[in-house]
């Protein structure tokens, strides 16, 4: 089994958690200017890579967030975790506004 | 605790009468997080899996989110307070009480009958009383509360309520061992001191 580090919970058992796929991967923003094969890129091919991959998780058991994942497809080890920006709640080392997870301080 | 200790048996009661809140905004929002606060009358955690009492229960959920648990009586009334008090903010107040069951299990061996089901380390060094988590337990996800060193309190959905009782009795029951300790490596836990 997986430990994962959540952001905002810590390390957590795989169970509590769901995956979401390849990380960085954006809706077009206007599809009918695609071509099908544009489309069918968007829309199934992942780039599958030997070694780091960036990923989607939400702690689906947990704190219901999405967050970003590095790891390494040969050796399933996790290099980091991190918040996506613009994430509800900021940064949890409270680097995008203040919000203080973990950190104990208030305000 | 030792595993040769005999089985005390453990203490399950559902805490009748609660009524939850749920209750969403950005604390990044000091007005809205302070409005909040001053219709609760008391501080929302901004530590991650903490809550605090008083006359509530305030339990995080997330950066954005916490569940007030109080009196049944007083969810429906606190909730219209909530709603008056944050209505010219991003904030969302959700009265659950019909949603949720709250069960407290009690007894010296209530954290190993509890890990016999859950990925938490809950030892209570690893999860203090004052300290909350959502997790899995059996096949239901619970938010889990250490109330006291041999209290636990736990918010569950009231359509997995029943299977959790029972599967707390289960896990009680003579000739379901206790899981080694130290034999699998367990999910830590993150809160501040």
């Amino acid at each position: 089994m997986l430990l994962i580090e959540c952001p905002w919970c810590g390390p957590r058992a795989e169970t509590e958690f769901s995956y979401g796929g390849e990380a960085g991967i954006f809706r077009p923003a206007d599809p009918h200017a695609l071509s099908d094969a544009e489309w069918a890129d968007y829309l199934f091919y992942r780039s599958n890579p030997r070694g780091t991959h960036r990923e989607l998780w939400n702690h689906a058991q947990g704190c219901r967030r999405w967050f970003g994942v590095e790891r390494d497809t040969v050796s399933y080890r996790i290099k980091r975790t991190y918040c996506l920006s613009g994430a509800s709640g900021g940064q949890p080392d409270g680097s995008a506004g203040g919000l203080e997870a973990g950190s104990g301080k208030r305000r | 605790m030792s595993e040769s200790a005999p089985p005390a048996g453990i203490a399950i009661r559902v805490r009748s009468a609660r009524g939850f809140i749920n209750l969403r905004l950005n604390p990044r929002n000091r007005q809205a997080l302070e409005a909040a606060e001053r219709v609760l009358g008391q501080q929302a955690p901004l530590s991650a899996n903490t809550f605090t009492g008083g006359e509530h229960n305030l339990y995080w959920l997330g950066p954005d989110e916490w569940l007030i648990a109080t009196g049944a009586q007083r969810a429906s009334e606190l909730a219209r307070e909530l709603a008056e008090a944050l209505k010219d903010f991003h904030a969302a107040v959700n009265d659950v009480s019909g949603g949720n069951v709250e069960l407290l299990v009690s007894g010296a061996n209530a954290s190993m009958v509890l890990a016999k089901g859950c990925p938490l380390d809950l030892h209570p060094r690893a999860f203090a009383p004052g300290q909350c988590a959502q997790t899995g337990l059996g096949r239901a996800a619970v938010l889990l509360a250490a109330v006291d060193p041999s209290t636990y309190a736990i918010v569950v959905r009231r359509s997995f309520a029943r299977y959790l009782r029972r599967w707390l009795e289960n896990a009680d029951s003579a000739g379901v061992p206790f899981r080694a300790a130290g034999k699998r490596q367990q999910a830590g836990y993150r809160s501040s001191p």
